[in-house]
């Protein structure tokens, strides 16, 4: 804790509904004044074309990719977004991976065929793309080069609490810095995590979230098994989309797959199988 | 559309019904639906069904009834030559054609009838066909009167014959999602439910110089029709008592012909109250001179609410972040200081309704699964438990809301009905 000179500049905050969220993007200092607008029209368009839970291009594709066929992809941002997910399935060596086979309960990303420049993607077999583990880091990093491209050097961008990304420095100067919850309490604290132009993801398979009704348990892509041990898991990187597959993957990964995880970055495991402040914190 | 395409747009269709009713408290709730969804495909030995009234409903009946496994449409009846002449094209040729319905009771060869007729014919030929030893499946309202509704229960019931009420919803994966997500506590306790039925149009049809104005344009009058109430009303009262689980206590409401002044005799502008056990609420609204607000139930619960025929669940709006709010606040105070997040976080998102999850015309759909239900509750001789119970409640509300509305009374839920 420190105090330093209270921020006089412009400064602003935008609140509002987004991929089943409740998304809020503060910002300080210098910038075009509808930096804040733009930043949410990013947000709202990664929405429109990533959501299953409404028509979008992402259902389209779905429709397709469920009778086994060929989709040509015209939404930019949909293709993005898959190339992207395709290298960050690679990255965590398939733990992440959002594709769903119909009817079984492994998942199905290695039916996928993607071919960038014919922008196209052919199934082998009935799949269904879920771009929920990706699409609220996506989204924040779409909206920080936004508020980039506005002239904003300072703010911080927010999903749902989960999906965090800063732009620049903390306004008083410094690394921004994240309490990290323990889902068993609110009062206690797994984790401090300082960021600088970077973004953070929190996955867990406890807390309100993950007992919400219709909340289906994160499976493991390989056989389908469910994971139900007590785990948080945080990554930092760069892009918000990376930290957010990370965070899934870690949620998932065994010890060596963890370890192979972890070997690049910030990302931890909380292990929270008994009381908090038992917790094995692996870093 | 193919056999093969039909087929697989039917089990995509029953399997989201079933997921939807799936685990022990939904199967409960829905009881219906697994019995449909599990009809026995039953080839040359369909449940004939002989159709009474084929107007606009009922040649969409004849559609949907040459689309199901179970059930083949084996002969047609109206009293007004031309709908006949249109429900041809429908059914195969030779079917039998009758202008009367005793003719074609006596005529045999059915298994039941589908009554598609006006509203206050319904309990005659629902008689009648049990008379004949048929069972019946008839279009809601049940009938003109709520003495009527329960003469065509007891008659069931004294006859051993089936008889099921064409309410659909109760067989929509949307509703039945919806009712899933609502056991599940997702918008928590359910105290209000807003149903509007609102059109701009003045619901009346031209009348053709073979027929009557009384005839073609029947639900305009009170010897036939109780209007917007049996009409439209009872599809969202059913919904209304299904939601919460109850039937309502009372009624108030207000009626008025406060647009359409052409000589109608129902009203074009309805609003009621219907008290629920516990001080729950539905209120209800239906007019036909403003489409804005369409056609809805809004299940407003402590958590969240459900739009059903939009097929969309909101949640209330989380709370403020009061982390980040703080942490504005101490950037203008010049302090700095950890921001306590709230971690892995996740809100219900809306519900999925892809385009390829709109079953729409031409495909399997709701309608269809209602009558091969019906199909096989006649093939076992045994009704879809519940279903009989919500249509009879449904018809009862809607009536006791006309008279609620003419008496200018709060009217309470009758003491007399026939127990189901």
């Amino acid at each position: 804790m420190r105090d330093a000179a209270p921020v006089r500049e412009a400064s602003g905050i935008e609140r509002f509904l987004a991929m089943g969220t409740r998304v809020e993007l503060h910002r300080f200092g210098p910038g075009d004044a509808d930096a804040l607008a733009r930043a949410r029209r990013a947000i709202e368009a990664v929405d429109d074309a990533l959501t299953i839970h409404r028509p979008s291009p992402a259902t389209a594709l779905n429709e397709v990719l469920r009778n086994g066929g060929t989709a040509r992809i015209n939404d930019p941002l949909l293709l993005d977004a898959l190339l992207r997910i395709a290298a960050g399935r690679a990255m965590t060596d398939g733990l992440f991976d959002p594709a769903a086979q119909v009817g079984r309960a492994d998942a199905g990303w290695q039916a996928l065929h993607i071919d960038a420049r014919a922008a196209t993607v052919a199934s082998d077999r009935p799949v269904a793309l879920d771009f929920g583990g990706f699409g609220k880091g996506y989204a924040l990093d779409r909206a920080a080069a936004a508020l980039r491209d506005a002239g904003v050097t300072c703010a911080l961008l927010s999903a749902g609490e989960s999906s965090i990304s800063v732009v620049g420095e903390h306004p008083l100067g410094g690394a921004w810095s994240f309490a990290i919850p323990d889902p068993r309490s609110a009062d206690r604290t797994l984790a401090e995590v300082d960021l600088v132009d970077e973004a953070l993801s929190v996955s867990s398979t406890l807390g309100a979230g993950a007992l919400a009704p219709g909340r289906a348990a994160t499976v493991r892509p390989m056989d389908g098994v469910a994971i139900r041990a007590p785990r948080t898991a945080v990554a930092v990187d760069r892009r918000g989309a990376v930290a957010e597959m990370l965070s899934t993957a870690l949620i998932i990964a065994d010890d060596r797959q963890a370890r192979c995880l972890q070997a690049n970055g910030r990302r931890m495991i909380f292990e929270l199988a008994h009381d908090a402040c038992d917790g094995m914190v692996t870093e | 559309m193919t056999d093969k395409t039909f087929d697989l747009s039917r089990r995509a269709f029953l399997d989201r019904a079933l997921l939807a009713t799936a685990g022990s408290v939904m199967a409960g709730a829905t009881p219906w639906v697994a019995l449909a969804a599990g009809a026995q495909t039953a080839g040359a030995g369909r449940v004939r069904l002989g159709v009474i009234g084929t107007g606009d409903r009922g040649r969409a009946l004849i559609q949907n009834i040459a689309k199901t496994r179970n059930c083949t449409v084996a002969a047609i009846c109206d009293s007004y030559a031309p709908n006949l002449g249109k429900a041809r094209q429908w059914v195969p040729a030779g079917t039998p054609e009758f202008a009367d319905h005793r003719a074609m009771l006596d005529a045999r060869g059915l298994d039941a009838v589908v009554i598609a007729t006006p509203l206050d014919m319904h309990a005659r030929h629902t008689l009648d066909a049990f008379d004949a030893g048929l069972h019946v499946w008839c279009e809601k309202a049940m009938a003109r009167t709520i003495a009527d509704c329960g003469a065509m229960v007891t008659a069931s019931q004294e006859r051993g014959k089936i008889l099921q009420i064409g309410h659909q919803r109760m067989f929509h994966p949307t509703y039945l999602n919806a009712l899933r997500r609502v056991k599940a506590g997702e918008i928590g306790t359910i105290t209000q439910i807003r149903a509007s039925w609102h059109r701009n149009n003045s619901w009346r049809r031209k009348v053709p110089a073979d027929s009557t104005d009384r005839r073609i344009n029947w639900r305009l009058y009170r010897e036939s029709s109780a209007g917007l109430m049996t009409e439209l009303a009872t599809h969202q009262l059913q919904v209304g008592n299904w939601f919460l689980d109850a039937v309502p206590t009372r009624v108030m409401g207000s009626g008025s012909i406060c647009y359409w002044k052409d000589g109608r005799e129902v009203y074009d502008h309805v609003a009621l109250i219907y008290e629920y056990a516990g001080g729950r609420k539905l209120i209800y609204t239906s007019l036909l001179n403003n489409a804005r607000y369409g056609c809805e139930e809004q299940i407003q619960g402590s958590k969240g609410t459900i739009e059903p025929e939009l097929g969309r669940i909101y949640q209330e709006v989380p709370p403020r972040a009061l982390a980040l709010e703080r942490m504005q606040a101490d950037v203008q105070r010049g302090h700095k200081r950890t921001i306590p997040i709230g971690g892995a976080t996740w809100f219900p998102e809306l519900p999925v309704t892809t385009p390829g999850e709109s079953l729409g015309w031409g495909e399997y759909d709701e309608t269809m699964l209602q009558f091969e239900g019906f199909g096989e509750a006649v093939r076992t001789g045994k009704p879809l438990p519940g279903l009989l119970r919500q249509a009879y409640q449904a018809s009862v509300a809607s009536l006791l809301g006309e008279q609620a509305m003419d008496g200018g009374q709060a009217l309470a839920w009758p003491t007399s009905l026939v127990t189901i």
